[in-house]
């Protein structure tokens, strides 16, 4: 590979997700040329094809639209909707509708459902054998075809936790540099935002540089926000309950409501429309009124430096002897022959930079992959662990008057007032995001409520109007009449950890190293990744903390809550006596993190190897603490760092 | 869609009877259920799709029982109609009641529900229209999730009232 020949490209980037796009597009645009290879099938022409997908799936999981699971309902041939067994596709990923299954059903191999609630462990407070409940996508344009288009920004105590709080570690970073890199960030997404509205969060350490104007003006609040703002006026909060280990905060903080920065267009920007609130930005949204990776891969393309080459699963990063230099990426270039078989073809690439930008746990299983399984890049022992998400604790709730869920953007407000304070020194910060979409996230509605009152069963929680409390069966007007009364007063909240940084939380390979053979592979015969996962007492006092906030919030606005915690399913723990399911957000981060010290960090400030001079490392895995914004903005900013560092090593 | 092809289109008055019929089960309003241009035609496709899945014989049997109670006098309301049908009093509804509430939840919801008694039935969503007409969404005064003709910042406002959204409100109707 590495035969003397010039390289074939300038920048050899894996994955076209966010990160990728975006460098692509800074590095075209710089003149240099550009291959990114993509594992999954081509962005299509129109989304039509993806839409009808959704519409046709039964389970309208965020994975739904999208190839290999697409439109997944009954049928004549596979009257069940069984999955298809990750071993058989060419880029199979972890979804929604695999979680807690063996690996016939679920690509990552992890703990599986049990039928109990894990607990904690006597001696450390943890509860391990945790489900990782985080999705993503493998096809052009990434997972971030479904993110929610949250556009928040961390605060300046979120990357000081250690230096202020004495928890975790702290970014490499300093606040004012991000916050030049998150307004090139928000003008590249279009984020619709006011400052004047954000002034509030001061309180948290939320300032913006004098002056700073979001490209456009915010989205509205919905009916939903304007309730639970006027509902919650005057309410505060300690900072923590009773008996929190470690040490207590009585500082009683204020609980208020603020609009959410969001990258889904107020008005036309970048020749999208604006948002028509369909209520769909996760799995899809329809009019691309939301900002995608594809909406920076066209642009990347337009610079004319820049190629794709689609189907294309790298499965080996080649260095040199000595570790220190990648030499090329070797690669699988799959397609389907004319009965459907998986056929794949060995190919390999060379530039003078390469850039792995294929997804937290991706990032990590190509690093361990390559070397022959001994990894590369990882004198610091922390490739693939400090696995991280936002858990997602969802409440959910009936308003005394109606609300008018079901429609708008998904969400369009949050409670962000709680995100910092001294409690971090004892327990996870959260923001709370406020739905737009009654309990279609809680309870699966309509459908479940719809069918309780059609069929006379009580899945909902919500039909007890028979005799003793028994469900009811109504048809006609009546039925008509009792379902708008249930839909237009649900809401739910959900609350986003930051959660601790653990070496335990881990992403390795599923390999049998005394026999040198994989255990679980995919189609192209690549190991897969496992994963392991659990919570600290820091983090599930958290959680104690968020159900107590939410029903203080519910309680001062007179609705009735209507939260139920599962037991034994694959999200659910005990803590201190009481149950709690938490959902993944998608948030994958900490897998490769960033830092100063090459003996504790993977890549530094600019995601570049510390190891590898030439190699960059970039996305959500590289941030040292998932903080309590949700992360695409941020991971977007560290791109354009790592583009403008690209170049600067190009140019040298 | 599973449609057996060797049926034929239902006629012109099985499918005015069936939308008749839909109508006082689900409380939307006739005209919302068989608009006078009815391109879509879900009336057409869903007695069609009961058909494939529960048989001929089983669905003129509902229809002559449909028929029967309209023709009651006094009159019916459609509540007592539907009420009468779904057999709302009894704990153990009859395979034509749980017909009939799985027609409902075709409209409601776009997709079949196989009544206990259908063996081989499964779950599925009919068609991308039965989806995006799918009506439980009218009850939450709202949209599909996916297929809305509002426009920007609706949501800021309360939504218009549930007779715009198709619900025969009879007279306790309002929001």
């Amino acid at each position: 590979m590495s035969n003397g020949a010039s390289p074939q490209f300038d920048v050899v980037i894996i994955g076209a997700g966010v990160s990728g796009n975006l460098i692509a597009k800074q590095l075209g645009l710089a003149g240099k040329k550009v291959l990114i290879l993509e594992a999954g099938l081509p962005v299509p022409d129109s989304r039509e094809e993806y839409m009808n997908n959704f519409y046709l799936a039964l389970a309208k999981t965020p994975e739904s639209p999208y190839p290999a699971l697409a439109g997944r309902t009954g049928s004549q041939a596979n009257p069940a909707g069984e999955l298809p067994d990750p071993a058989t596709l060419p880029t199979p990923r972890a979804t929604v509708l695999g979680l807690g299954g063996k690996p016939n059903v679920s690509y990552l191999i992890q703990a599986q459902a049990t039928g109990q609630n894990a607990a904690p462990d006597p001696k450390t407070g943890e509860v391990r054998g945790l489900q990782f409940s985080s999705t993503y996508e493998r096809n052009g344009g990434g997972t971030s075809w479904h993110w929610l288009g949250t556009s928040l920004r961390e605060l300046e105590n979120d990357i000081q936790l250690y230096t202020k709080y004495g928890h975790g570690v702290d970014w490499p970073l300093t606040y004012s540099e991000l916050q030049e890199l998150w307004a090139r960030a928000e003008k590249e997404i279009g984020v619709a935002a006011s400052v004047t509205q954000q002034e509030p969060l001061e309180v948290v350490g939320l300032e913006y540089p004098q002056g700073y104007q979001y490209p456009m003006g915010p989205i509205p609040t919905s009916v939903v926000d304007q309730t639970i703002s006027q509902g919650v006026s005057g309410l505060q909060v300690p900072g923590t309950l009773p008996d929190t280990p470690g040490g207590s905060d009585p500082t009683m903080y204020d609980v208020f409501v603020t609009p959410t920065p969001a990258g889904r267009n107020s008005e036309p920007y970048d020749d999208r429309r604006v948002c028509a609130g369909n209520t769909n930005c996760i799995p899809i949204c329809p009019i691309q009124a939301k900002w995608d990776p594809t909406v920076t891969l066209g642009k990347a393309l337009d610079t004319g430096n820049v190629t794709v080459s689609y189907q294309s699963v790298a499965y080996n990063v080649a260095v040199t002897a000595d570790g220190k230099t990648v030499t090329g990426i070797e690669y699988y270039e799959w397609s389907r022959d004319a009965q459907g078989n998986l056929q794949k073809v060995s190919k390999s690439v060379t530039g003078k930079i390469y850039v792995l930008a294929c997804h937290a746990i991706e990032n990590a299983k190509l690093l361990l992959l390559s070397n022959n399984w001994n990894g590369i890049a990882n004198h610091s022992q922390q490739v693939g662990r400090n696995l991280m998400d936002h858990p997602l604790y969802l409440t959910w709730a009936l308003a005394p008057q109606p609300v008018w869920g079901y429609r708008g953007p998904l969400a369009t407000a949050g409670i962000e007032s709680l995100r910092d304070g001294e409690f971090r020194k004892y327990r996870a910060s959260f923001r709370m995001e406020i739905g737009n979409e009654g309990w279609n996230f809680a309870t699966g509605d309509p459908y479940t409520t719809a069918r309780d009152f059609i069929t006379g069963t009580n899945d909902s929680g919500l039909n007890t109007g028979g005799p003793n409390g028994t469900p009811q069966r109504l048809g006609g007007t009546a039925l008509a009449l009792k379902l708008n009364n249930l839909f237009t007063r649900q809401f739910r909240i959900a609350c986003m950890f930051d959660q601790s940084p653990l070496q335990e939380n881990c992403v390795t390979l599923d390999v049998d190293r005394e026999t040198g053979k994989p255990n679980n592979t995919d189609g192209l015969g690549i190991p897969r990744p496992k994963v392991e996962y659990g919570f600290d007492p820091y983090t599930m006092e958290g959680f104690r903390m968020a159900a107590y906030v939410c029903s203080q919030v519910y309680q001062q606005m007179g609705a009735q809550e209507f939260t139920k915690n599962r037991v034994g399913g694959t999200g659910d723990f005990t803590y201190r006596g009481v149950s709690y399911h938490y959902y993944g957000a998608g948030h994958v981060v900490g897998t490769h993190r960033m830092g100063d010290d090459p003996d504790h960090s993977v890549v530094d400030a600019s995601q570049r190897s510390h190891d590898i001079s030439n190699m960059w490392v970039v996305g959500s895995g590289s941030f040292p603490t998932v903080c309590t914004a949700n992360p695409t903005l941020t991971l977007m900013a560290l791109a354009f760092k790592s583009a403008d560092s690209i170049i600067a090593a190009l140019n040298y | 869609m599973t449609t057996n092809p060797s049926t034929p289109p239902p006629s012109e008055s099985v499918v005015q009877d069936f939308a008749n019929l839909s109508a006082a089960l689900t409380g939307f309003q006739s005209s919302f259920i068989r608009p006078f241009l009815d391109p879509v035609n879900l009336s057409g496709t869903f007695y069609q799709f009961a058909v494939s899945q529960v048989g001929q014989t089983m669905m003129d049997a509902l229809m002559s029982a449909f028929d029967a109670l309209s023709k009651q006098t006094p009159p019916l309301s459609a509540q007592q109609i539907a009420d009468t049908l779904l057999e709302v009093s009894s704990a153990t509804p009859s395979p034509q009641a749980q017909l009939c509430q799985s027609i409902i939840s075709m409209w409601y919801l776009g997709s079949w529900y196989p009544p206990p008694f259908q063996s081989g039935g499964f779950q599925q969503v009919i068609s991308s229209q039965a989806y995006t007409k799918s009506l439980a969404w009218n009850l939450a005064q709202a949209h599909p999730m996916g297929f809305s003709a509002f426009t920007f910042g609706y949501w800021s406002q309360p939504p218009g009232s549930l007779d715009t959204f198709g619900v025969n409100t009879g007279n306790g109707g309002g929001q």
